[in-house]
């Protein structure tokens, strides 16, 4: 008995080592990129991006002769100040965040009311949903350029919001209106007898159980707007930009030297608040991901 | 506390009929059964009473009050869910003191409400945990008190117990009992299980296909079935049924020949008969046929014969043998029978 249990042991001690290395290994594989680029968005291009030898932009030799530092923060000072990344911070934050609240709020008091209705039309609206889904993004884009400039709305936050919230919608309609289902009928309806009307037994009940739905669907919708590229470069006026077409348009001109280096300067500065965002919130996405199982 | 009348209520989905001209007067402290086979609309009359259906035709009245157009929540009614449908997010006491906040009553009754609910079903023991961390007999008792908690005119019972093992079922139905006994709250309770049915009910509906068989106390239900599908339907086993032709007053059938039988009908009839109302004789008797197959029950033996295309049991001693197709004889006096038109299933006579 004792010899067996010791086999168990030593098996399980190997495949715990094993999957550790295993893990490891991924993980430094995963991460190297953005670790590279952090990196290196604190060296000169010469370094960063040298034709002699990549140890380059390990110990900073350029960087050394130009700044008198291993390190430099020129990247940074040129993307967020010289050229004024941090406006297109702000305009981030603000896209970001309506197009998140507007696109949660109707799509949870849609989902729900999808979820809940009898009717069949409900089954085509969320099909009609589905199509527009699938279109490529920039088709309707293109279709939207003309009567925007027309309509002299072109070049406003406003404008791409509401774009992006229409781009978004019919996904987050979707995601929300499954996790309703996964409620059950019964416990709105417990709501209403107990003395509930319908959008007490939504705000008290429902909701509370659907916390980890909404969260999950509202970073996807966060993360679309964040990372928009077809939208908010083609609607948005250069004062208006938001950060990913300003991090393009650092790269497109490369007259100055220097450019580059503010492109991964703000691409580290886009990366990071992601890091934090998912990691503050991965209990609810996981258990948003794997919800369903809302038992009573 | 409060009668309820029901005055043709239906309920239609297109073509479907759920539920047909439902027609009802249920007392006050009333418990009543709404009993029958799976689909048959139970669950559909009582989401009406509560206002969680629409009403395509008919109305519904609590005491005094039309209440077709009320919401759910303007009805004073409380609900028990099949599935129970409690808060998971809220602890038992959270749970059993929703009503009661939502209802706004004010906020320094509620400890002792929900703590008098609680202790009514035995709950005191776990009131700070979650839904999830209970068992189903215990989720069952958080639901009940929270129907109890607020002091309704009615209850909805849909089926509460269910999702209960055999036990537990015995255990919490005289739990329920007794509840009605000290609330004395008008009660609507909807199974499909016939025993939960005739030790709970005042009176008992019959239901089939959405539309009433019979209304009765349960010994109305068992002793004088109005129609062949409630003879059928109540009793372990069920009613047997016998096709055959009546003749002054003798029903012949094959191999079951009654004689005596106080009617005047003559032609096609179905006979009934309950099989622990029959009894097996040596010789002579009503019926005498090859046995097609015995059962022991522990308690008695269960003989039963083909008939037609029907089988038929007849209840013997727990110590009588017989062997398959072996020929047996059993009485089945006029005054056990019922006489069941043979088209329409309704009883004939009184
Ligand atoms: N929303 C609906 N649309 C169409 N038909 C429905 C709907 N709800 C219920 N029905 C039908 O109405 C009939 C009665 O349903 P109901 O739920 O009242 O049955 P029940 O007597 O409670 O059965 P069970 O014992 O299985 O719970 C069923 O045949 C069902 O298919
Ligand atoms: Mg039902």
């Amino acid at each position: 008995m004792s010899g067996t249990s010791m086999i168990a042991r030593r098996r399980s001690r190997t495949l715990a080592t094993v999957s550790t290395l295993f893990l490891i290994t991924w993980l430094i594989v995963a991460a190297f990129p953005f670790l590279w680029t952090v990196w290196g968005s604190f060296k000169v291009e010469s370094d960063f991006f040298s034709r002699e030898s990549w140890l380059n932009a390990l110990f900073g030799v350029y960087t050394e002769m130009q700044t008198g530092a291993p390190f430099t923060g020129d990247g940074y000072y040129g993307a967020w100040i010289t050229r004024d990344f941090w406006r297109a911070v702000v305009n981030t934050a603000i896209v970001t965040l309506c197009v998140t609240v507007i696109s949660l709020t109707i799509g949870t008091l849609g989902g729900y009311a999808l979820a809940r209705s009898g009717h069949r039309y409900a089954f085509w609206i969320l099909i009609a949903a589905l199509v527009f889904r699938a279109m490529p993004h920039i088709t309707l884009v293109s279709g939207y350029l003309l009567p925007f400039f027309e309509l002299n709305i072109w070049g406003h936050l406003a404008t791409s919001i509401v774009v992006l919230v229409a781009i978004n919608q019919p996904f987050t309609l979707w995601m929300l209106h499954s996790f309703f289902l996964s409620i059950p009928k019964d416990l709105d309806e417990s709501a209403m007898v107990d003395g509930c009307t319908r959008f007490q037994a939504f705000r008290w009940v429902v909701i509370p159980v659907m916390w980890p739905g909404v969260i999950t669907t509202g970073l996807f919708s966060f993360l679309l707007a964040y990372n928009d590229f077809a939208v908010t470069a083609m609607l948005l006026s250069q004062d208006n930009q938001t950060m990913v077409p300003k991090i393009s348009s650092f790269l497109g001109s490369i007259q100055e030297q220097g450019n580059v280096m503010f492109a991964v300067a703000a691409v580290v500065s886009a990366t990071a608040p992601l890091f934090l965002l998912v990691m503050f919130f991965q209990r609810q996405i996981v258990s948003g991901l794997t919800a369903g199982a809302v038992k009573g | 506390m409060a009668e309820i009348r029901l005055k043709n209520v239906t309920k239609r989905w297109g073509d479907f009929v759920g539920v047909q001209k439902f027609d009802l007067d249920i007392a006050d402290k009333e418990f009543l059964v709404l009993l029958g086979p799976s689909g048959c609309g139970k669950t559909t009359t009582m989401r009406m009473i509560a206002g969680l259906e629409d009403i395509t035709d008919g109305e519904i009245w609590l005491g005094d009050r039309m209440v077709n157009k009320l919401e759910p929540k303007d009805r004073d009614i409380s609900m028990v869910f099949q599935s129970y449908g409690l808060y998971p997010n809220m602890t038992v006491y959270e749970n059993i003191r929703f009503p009661l906040k939502v209802r706004k009553v004010p906020k320094d009754q509620h400890d002792e409400r929900v703590m008098k609910a609680a202790e009514m079903v035995e709950l005191k023991d776990f009131l700070d945990r979650r839904p999830a961390a209970l068992s189903g007999g215990q989720r069952q008792r958080v639901a009940l008190a929270r129907a109890i908690v607020r002091e309704p005119t009615a209850f909805l019972m849909d089926e509460p117990l269910s999702n209960l093992d055999a036990k537990l079922r015995v255990s919490t139905r005289a739990q329920i009992k007794n509840l009605h006994h000290t609330l004395k709250t008008t009660t609507i309770y909807v199974t499909h299980d016939q025993i939960e049915a005739m030790t709970l009910a005042d009176r008992v509906v019959v239901m089939n296909k959405g539309v009433v068989q019979q209304v009765g106390t349960p010994t109305d239900i068992y002793d004088k079935p109005a129609n062949t599908f409630v003879a059928g339907f109540i009793g372990s086993p069920a009613m047997n049924l016998v096709d055959g032709e009546l003749r002054d007053g003798v029903f012949e059938a094959g191999k079951v020949r009654v004689t005596g039988l106080p009617t005047t009908h003559n032609g096609k009839v179905t006979l009934g008969f309950r099989a622990e109302d029959a009894t097996i004789v040596p010789e002579g008797g009503e019926l005498s046929a090859p046995v097609y197959s015995m059962e022991l029950l522990g308690d008695a033996s269960m003989i039963s014969f083909r008939v037609g295309g029907e089988l038929v049991s007849i209840k013997a001693a727990k110590d009588y043998r017989a062997e398959i197709d072996e020929q047996v004889h059993a009485a089945i006096p006029a005054e056990i029978c019922h006489l069941f038109d043979s088209k329409t299933g309704a009883r004939l006579g009184a």
